[in-house]
């Protein structure tokens, strides 16, 4: 990756409360102008990183830098309000007392309080007219809105997300979340964005970045990361996923499906491996095929656009005991029908490191 | 599971889930760092240490009387009974405004009840009735009103609208959810309201009967009035009969030391306590109020007798007086005259005590250092100290070390109210204090406001109703005090407090009457004021109704 002069820097972050580690040697470089995802299980440490790059929590160990500004390590710290930092929570924090307009003028010089700025931005957000309403009277999403426009009143460099969706309900969320990625990058802030809902990160995230017990587990595009992560434990952490071994060979690896294409970064594994087959990347055939592995659906789930089975195996050979397959739209599958199945396309895999085939 | 494992269960979480989050951002928030996080935690020190300045004057001139007088004075057959005669009217009394207080503030808060905002008002006014107004009212109608059972009642009928205040507003804060959610497992209203809404206000009720308690340790007119002797009303005697500064300076620290078991049962019972407040954006929930059918109409009549007895007998009693009693032109100073400087001091006390109450309250509530929480907390035993005491160490520390500096000047006065009354603003500013989240500071400050500015346009303004309720309660103290007034006010100024005591003394009820309504009418603005604050305090918070 190349080091742009904005770029956000995290290296090796520590930050302990009592005797329990948060985070622990944390890296993290956030590009310029992109939008990162911050992706983990409440508890992992993402809120505290947050807090950190704000200024309202101080480093035990290591750095944050803004390019070439140092903006905390254990000589400096900047105070939150000379950050130029953007900070929306998950709750919005609106000043009760204040009402929109106001809210959203906070961070503004008296002179510019007054002016267009104010109106441009409630209208950037979709609230134009709401001014003189109080936070109170405003929905949980049109709060989130007005706390997006005051944070990006004062043309912040960076703007972090706390989870700012997480406490609305789902049919505001997929919308609100378009409309705030737009606004964002129409405004060219650094974002991080701190999530544990994995379709929020792998669809607004230019880069997504897993964090784990305090770490960075892996960081990435969303499809380097859905189709290439580092170890099983987080395939099955972005998405679904079926884990079978295989034996790598010249042409390919060897599994219980026959010998599939390799995904090229993975090429040059040899070994007992275990391999990563995505739901839909698994064909479903009529059970008269005599082509790849024979099962038994045993339950469905219908999402409209899709299709989710599970498939008991019959023959185990180095498969797990069951599948899961996605197929588009609805099928015509029943529970209790039988089927065989197909893998398309090239697999990820890891070689295993005690030899053995590891299923799931 | 049965269903009571499954209500418990329901309970623990919620409870856990909220102190997590009040542990993690919201309560115990994380300070502004240094500067002015530093220059508040001192100043609050600093105020600290002015308002334990009389406890400090207490030990030293007590201790003058030396250890073999201590002991008689303590071990006599007469602090016995003293002893047991406070004891027992405090905690005695102290239930009783516990029960008196949660109920009638449950019945206004959740159910529905006819006039609902009406009660609101009309149950806090007694506060604003001077307590020896209403034993001179209560005694003026019956001589049945005396001694133990009459001091039960007129403390009763004065105090619990503090625990009506405290509990009101975090019934109204509490999520009425969680009832619902008890009812739908099969809890019956009564069991709901044991098992859930005590369960979710128990910081409250404890918090406002503690306060009662403090206040009934030091209480003197009702209790001299009534001719019911407590430690209190003895070491007024102590100091006016036989002026005996050291035996009351040891009577008073035995009160101290009966208020420090009382905050300190207060600190371990509620440890565990939290009020559940809203979680999440400010998204307004609806507050559910129990249909009792026919039943709101007896609940209204038992609200209404409530409020006649503790606000109707005392004023029509006053008003009876008044007209019965023969009023002549008044001897002593006039209404006007005395009404001015009650006026003058109480207000600016209670605006020095408000001003000082800020930074400690920021300690008490934001603090995550022990000490300075147990250090403000402490200087609610300010209460339990009688007034006059605290006068007269000031005045005898004045004369042995400062030549008489400051005896009988405006300035003592007001600082001496100021202190007296200081746990009762702290109480205002500190409730207001835990409805502003730290978070909203960290939101000033990431927005390029400095610590000391986003202080003074969020922090400020969001305490400011809080700030008005202290000073409406410190205002109602100072009215009503009289005896550090006769001793520290300057030389020939009376106050309506001591003009009424004089006439009422003399038995010239009739020429008192005119002060005692005089007094009742300037306490009941702040009262009002103090009534509509509560109202509001969660609505300001989440938003709701």
């Amino acid at each position: 990756m190349i080091s742009g002069p904005g770029d956000l820097v995290l290296t090796n972050i520590c930050k302990s409360y009592g005797p329990q580690p948060v985070l622990d040697g944390l890296d993290l470089r956030v590009p310029s102008g992109s939008l990162m995802a911050v992706l983990g299980v409440s508890g992992c440490g993402k809120t505290t990183l947050l807090r950190l790059v704000a200024g309202f929590e101080r480093l035990d160990g290591g750095s944050i830098a803004l390019g070439q500004t140092v903006l905390d390590d254990n000589r400096v710290h900047t105070p939150p309000d000379r950050r130029h930092v953007g900070y929306v929570s998950q709750d919005g924090s609106l000043f009760p007392h204040l009402d929109v307009a106001a809210n959203v003028a906070f961070g503004l010089s008296r002179s510019e309080r007054k002016g267009e700025k104010v109106q441009g931005l409630l209208e950037t957000v979709g609230l134009t007219g709401f001014g003189h309403r109080y936070p109170h009277q405003l929905s949980g999403g049109q709060q989130q809105r007005v706390a997006l426009a005051r944070a990006l009143a004062v043309d912040p460099q960076i703007v972090l997300l706390d989870e700012p969706f997480a406490s609305l309900d789902p049919s505001l969320r997929a919308r609100l979340r378009a409309d705030v990625d737009q606004i964002l990058r129409s405004s060219g802030a650094t974002v991080v964005l701190v999530t544990q809902d994995l379709d929020e990160a792998l669809s607004m995230g230019d880069r997504v970045a897993v964090v784990r017990a305090g770490a960075v587990a892996q960081v990435g595009t969303p499809r380097e990361l859905y189709s290439s992560p580092i170890d099983p434990e987080l395939a099955e952490f972005v998405g679904d996923a079926n884990l079978v071994s295989g034996t790598p060979n010249g042409a390919g690896v060897d599994t219980a499906f026959g010998v599939l294409e390799i995904q090229g970064v993975n090429a040059a594994i040899s070994g007992e491996s275990t391999v990563l087959i995505r739901p839909e990347q698994i064909e479903l055939l009529p059970d008269q095929d005599n082509r790849g592995v024979a099962g038994r659906v045993e339950h469905l789930e219908f999402f409209g656009f899709s299709t989710i089975a599970r498939v008991a195996l019959e023959d185990k050979d180095g498969l797990p005991d069951h599948l899961t397959v996605r197929t588009l739209g609805p099928s015509d599958l029943t529970v209790g029908a039988r089927v065989r199945l197909r893998v398309r396309g090239p697999v990820h895999l890891w070689p295993n490191a005690g030899g053995s085939g590891s299923s799931r | 599971m049965s269903a009571d494992s499954v209500l418990d269960n329901l309970l623990t979480r919620q409870f856990d889930n909220v102190s997590k989050r009040l542990s993690g951002h919201q309560i115990h928030g994380h300070l502004p760092k240094l500067g002015t996080r530093l220059v508040l935690a001192g100043i609050g020190i600093g105020v600290t240490l002015i308002i334990s300045v009389p406890l400090l004057l207490l030990v030293l001139e007590g201790a003058m009387a030396g250890p073999a007088n201590i002991g008689s004075l303590i071990w006599r057959p007469l602090t016995g009974m003293l002893i047991w005669n406070t004891v027992r009217v405090t905690a005695v009394a102290s239930a009783a405004c516990a029960v008196v207080g949660t109920l009638s503030a449950w019945c206004v808060e959740r159910t529905n009840v006819p006039f609902r905002r009406l009660w609101s008002v009309l149950l806090v006014l007694p506060f604003a009735v001077p307590d020896f107004v209403m034993s001179f009212g209560w005694s003026s109608v019956s001589d049945l009103v005396s001694g133990y059972w009459g001091a039960l009642l007129i403390m009763t009928l004065g105090l619990y609208p503090l625990v009506y205040l405290t509990v009101a507003a975090s019934l109204r804060s509490a999520d009425s959810g969680l009832e619902e959610a008890a009812r739908a497992l099969g809890a019956g209203r009564i069991e709901t309201f044991v098992r859930v809404t005590l369960r979710q206000c128990r910081a409250a009720i404890l918090g406002g009967t503690a306060l009662v308690a403090l206040i009934l340790l030091a209480e003197y007119g009702a209790f001299e009035n009534l001719g019911y002797q407590t430690l209190t009303t003895e070491i007024n005697t102590q100091l006016s009969v036989s002026f005996n500064v050291s035996a009351a300076c040891v009577l008073s620290l035995l009160l101290v030391g009966i208020g420090i078991v009382i905050l300190g049962g207060g600190a371990a019972a509620s440890g565990q306590a939290r009020t559940l407040t809203h979680a999440g954006p400010l998204v307004p929930h609806p507050v559910h109020r129990h249909k009792v059918g026919p039943m709101r109409w007896v609940i209204a009549a038992g609200l209404a007798a409530l409020v006649g007895l503790a606000l109707g007998v005392p004023v029509g009693s006053v008003i009876y007086w008044m007209f019965e009693g023969g009023y002549q032109s008044p001897g002593g100073a006039s209404v006007v005259d005395a009404g001015w400087h009650t006026l003058l001091y109480a207000g600016a006390a209670a605006a020095v005590a408000t001003v000082l109450a800020v930074p400690v309250a920021f300690i008490a509530v934001r603090s995550r250092a022990r000490l300075p929480r147990v250090m403000a907390r402490a200087t609610y035993l300010v209460l339990s100290m009688p007034s006059r005491v605290v006068a007269v160490a000031f005045a005898y520390f004045s004369f042995t070390y400062l030549d008489g500096l400051g005896y009988q000047s405006t300035q003592l006065l007001i600082l001496i109210y100021a202190i007296l009354f200081f746990p009762l603003a702290l109480v205002a500013v500190a409730a207001s204090m835990t409805y502003v989240p730290a978070a909203l500071e960290e939101a000033a400050r990431s927005l390029g406001t400095p610590s000391f500015r986003s202080f003074g346009r969020i922090t400020l303004p969001l305490l400011a109703p809080g700030m008005a309720a202290g000073f409406a309660l410190v205002f109602i103290g100072c009215t009503t005090e009289v005896s550090a007034t006769l001793m520290l006010a300057p030389t020939g100024v009376q106050t309506l407090a001591t003009q009424f005591w004089a006439y009422q003394h003399n038995l010239s009820y009739g020429q008192a009457a005119p002060f005692a309504l005089t007094m009742i009418a300037l306490a009941a603005v702040p009262g009002f004021v103090l009534a509509r604050y509560f109202n509001r305090l969660p609505s300001r918070a989440t938003g709701s109704r």
